[in-house]
């Protein structure tokens, strides 16, 4: 990296320019090497370049044409080093033209930061995805300004980086040359945090699950929400964005990177405030879910990184589909094997499910009768499978509201029960300082038995709960996990007997 | 399976009331079953949470006062009933509506695990030949076998239009006692039980003991379980909330004796997320 920050004397043949290349969220920094020799006129990109990356010879040819440049008539290689990977995507032609014009003198000095832009053929910078996690990487090894489209200036300068946006090519070689200095683009102002579509107090009645909802915004546990159509399900799950707490520094540059790839932040504000809330279809496909494919992209449960992961009609997702669920509720996060490489993408959410409770979703609907054998609602819950369900803290029975209650006044709003959550989520955070974690879900077994003290009466009720078969070690874990939270959220050291005896009760799974 | 002609001396004898007594009768099972005193526990496929709890029940009372229950091994109410009776250590009379040989091999889902238990204390009936498939009309022929191998009837839930109407009345014709067990108010699911009621071709159930003294069994003093959080599911499963508020505890109350009561066993929880007395 240093030859290229150091100045170089005058006109040579191969010149360097940085670049970093994208694999989902992996990235590498590419130098651009490119060299301008006699012979007949030719213009090569070697190093593993993928459709995209090649075709950026026509790009670039005539982005320089355009821009009142001279294409050389010669023999020109650009070379993307190190040649072993495949390089996908357009954010290389900024670095390839630079780098041209640089080998044939028209640049008289070398450009000294990652370039990371598409050309138009007039010479017009384009954006790209994923700036954000490659910023990251040329920080880490030392590079700490960027040329960017002035759309994806905003990504970098979030990260502390000199960022340059220009709107053309021309506008870039001024820059390098000192004939017109630009200044950094100024760090963005984080997102606003959104106002909640869906507020606690706009739901009436469903006390017990509005208070597995806090207990899911406060330590992360897992919920599924069963219940007739119509009786709120969807709005109860909605509601828990406006539960949860804006997100860390640290977490924010994770889970905005993450969107960065995917192409979703606003380039204004790239810097994600509120917490995501993805609720991907019941169609959606394990690529979707997951994530992966060529280029690899992140999944929804990548997206959901920090936030919430909301699944409803949770049956009539595909099985399959569900059980690669598995990994990142117990991991927080995904591992995607491709030929030749392997990827881990950060994928720790709260999950938050609905369902009906059977196949025509009228059991135990006092007003409408229910049509369905007892066989065919017993195969309805079978198809969620048992490790599935092992992984699911809460599950709770969202009834249908009565008349009176719907009428019923003097509700809680989402931001006194946020309060709690915030202190709960200090209370956490306090036990784990030390080891990075954040909330309750992430103890790990050693840290359920130091911070999960019992009263007496509790142990007692937790003896019998074991005594009596009804919970497998894990599964006594987790409820244990689920009532530091309870009780977290009554501000009590000790767990007592209806913390332990609410998280016994919404256990889905012995 | 062992086939059986009326003139056998083990064939059952109460199926002689019958006009046409089923010539021969297939059972698998134990014989002597068929000498005890017998209640027909039936009702719909389609049954509430309400149904099941009142099937069961009774089904438990008759076993533990020795009484066989007999039934049709149907989804639902059926296997609810027989389900009560094993549980509660009793036997149980599955009389099939098609060939023993060919139910045994497709019967699947919950139902099939019922089968050897049932066998292994009591018996399965049916008056179509082993491998006989079923037939809308072999259900009907079937309900007036049922009948007549019980010494009462008891309908747990019917709508309005269902197979256990036709076994009460079979019941009726052979002589035997009805009951019908009337609806909760405001579900229409026993509309069927309802109307045998209204209109005097049913005795109203309301405890398992009324049918135990109907058959000279006077009840062995039925558990009145002094709770208020069982007496609120005994309408039927409920969530939480439903019990917090029917049972006017608050939640943290409830919470803490209905973990002690899942404990126990004498509540489970279901796949939707309610609570239900077992």
């Amino acid at each position: 990296m240093a030859t290229e920050v150091a100045p170089a004397p005058a006109a040579r043949s191969v010149a360097r320019v940085a670049a970093c290349a994208l694999w989902g969220l992996e990235t590498a920094m590419v130098t651009v090497e490119a060299d301008v020799a006699n012979g007949l006129p030719s213009f090569t990109v070697v190093g593993m370049p993928d459709a995209a990356v090649s075709e950026a010879r026509e790009r670039v040819r005539a982005a320089i044409r355009n821009s009142g440049f001279e294409f050389p008539l010669r023999r020109v290689v650009v070379n993307l080093a190190p040649a072993e990977r495949r390089k996908e995507g357009t954010g290389f032609d900024l670095a390839i033209a630079l780098g041209v014009l640089r080998a044939t003198g028209q640049l008289s000095r070398d450009a000294g930061a990652l370039c990371l832009a598409e050309l138009a053929l007039d010479g017009t910078l384009r954006p790209v995805r994923g700036v954000m996690p490659r910023m990251r990487r040329a920080l880490a090894v030392g590079v700490t300004s960027a040329f960017l489209a002035r759309d994806n200036a905003a990504e970098a300068a979030a990260l502390g980086a000199d960022a340059f946006g220009f709107t053309s090519l021309r506008e870039a070689v001024e820059h390098v040359e000192g004939r017109a200095r630009r200044s950094p683009a100024p760090p963005p102002p984080a997102a606003p945090r959104p106002s909640h579509p869906v507020d606690l107090a706009d739901i009436a009645g469903h006390e017990t699950p509005k208070r597995a909802l806090e207990i899911a915004a406060a330590g992360g546990h897992s919920l599924l929400l069963v219940g007739p159509p119509g009786t709120g399900k969807t709005l109860l799950a909605r509601a828990i964005a406006s539960l949860l707490p804006s997100l860390d520094p640290d977490e924010a540059i994770v889970a905005s990177a993450v969107h960065s790839v995917a192409g979703l932040v606003d380039p204004e504000r790239p810097l994600l405030a509120a917490r995501p809330f993805r609720s991907p279809h019941h169609t959606a496909s394990h690529l979707a879910l997951v994530g992966g494919g060529s280029p690899p992209r992140p999944g929804e449960v990548s997206l959901a990184h920090g936030g919430a992961l909301f699944l409803d009609e949770l049956a009539e997702f595909s099985p399959s589909v569900l059980e690669t669920l598995r990994e990142p509720l117990e991991e927080g996060a995904i591992t995607i094997s491709r030929a030749g490489s392997s990827a881990t993408y950060p994928a720790r959410f709260t999950l938050v499910a609905a369902m009906n409770p059977c196949p025509c979703g009228h059991a135990g609907d006092p007003s409408v009768q229910c049509t369905c054998l007892p066989d065919a609602v017993a195969r309805y819950h079978g198809r969620l499978s048992g490790p599935l369900m092992d992984r699911i803290d809460m599950r709770v029975h969202v009834p249908r509201i009565p008349y009176e209650t719907l009428r019923e006044e003097g509700r809680e709003s989402s931001r006194v029960a946020l309060e709690r959550v915030l202190a709960a989520r200090e209370r956490m955070r306090g036990r784990l300082v030390e080891s990075g974690r954040r909330s309750n879900s992430e103890l790990t077994v050693a840290e359920v038995r130091r911070h999960c003290r019992l009263t007496a009466d509790a142990e007692d009720l937790a003896a019998e709960a074991v005594r009596a078969h009804r919970l497998s070690a894990r599964g006594f874990h987790r409820v244990l996990r689920v009532a530091r939270t309870v009780a977290d959220l009554a501000a009590s050291d000790a767990i007592r007997t209806p913390d332990l005896a609410l998280a016994l009760l919404l256990r889905a799974r012995a | 399976v062992i086939e059986l002609a009326p003139g056998d001396a083990d064939y059952p004898a109460r199926l002689r009331d019958l006009a046409s007594a089923p010539d021969p009768l297939w059972i698998d099972g134990e014989l002597d079953v068929f000498r005890a005193r017998a209640v027909a526990v039936v009702g719909t496929r389609r049954m509430t949470g309400y149904g099941e709890r009142v099937a069961r029940e009774i089904a438990a009372a008759c076993a533990r006062a020795g009484v066989v229950v007999v039934s049709g091994l149907a989804q639902g109410i059926d296997s609810a009933a027989h389900r009560g009776a094993l549980d509660a250590g009793g036997r149980t009379i599955a009389v099939l509506g098609e060939g023993i040989t060919l139910f045994v091999a497709s019967v699947h889902g919950r139902r099939r695990p019922l089968v050897p238990r049932i066998r292994a204390s009591g018996a399965l009936v049916s008056q179509y030949a082993p491998t006989f498939c079923a037939q809308p009309w072999t259900f009907a022929k079937r309900n007036a076998t049922m009948a007549a191998l019980a010494d009462a009837v008891v309908i747990v839930e019917a709508r309005a239009v269902s197979g256990a109407l036709i076994t009460a009345a079979d019941a009726r014709g052979l002589g035997r006692t009805v009951f019908a067990v009337p609806s909760a108010f405001g579900s229409g699911a026993s509309a069927g039980t309802d109307a045998l009621i209204a209109d005097g071709l049913a005795i109203p159930l309301t405890t398992s003991g009324d049918l135990l003294r109907a058959l000279g069994r006077g009840s062995r003093g039925s558990e009145v379980k002094d709770d208020p959080i069982l007496d609120v599911l005994v309408i039927g499963p409920a969530g939480l909330d439903e019990i917090a508020s029917r049972a006017r505890l608050s939640s943290d109350r409830v919470a803490s004796r209905l973990a002690a009561l899942v404990l126990r066993g004498a509540v489970e929880t279901l796949s939707d997320g309610r609570y239900r007395r077992v």
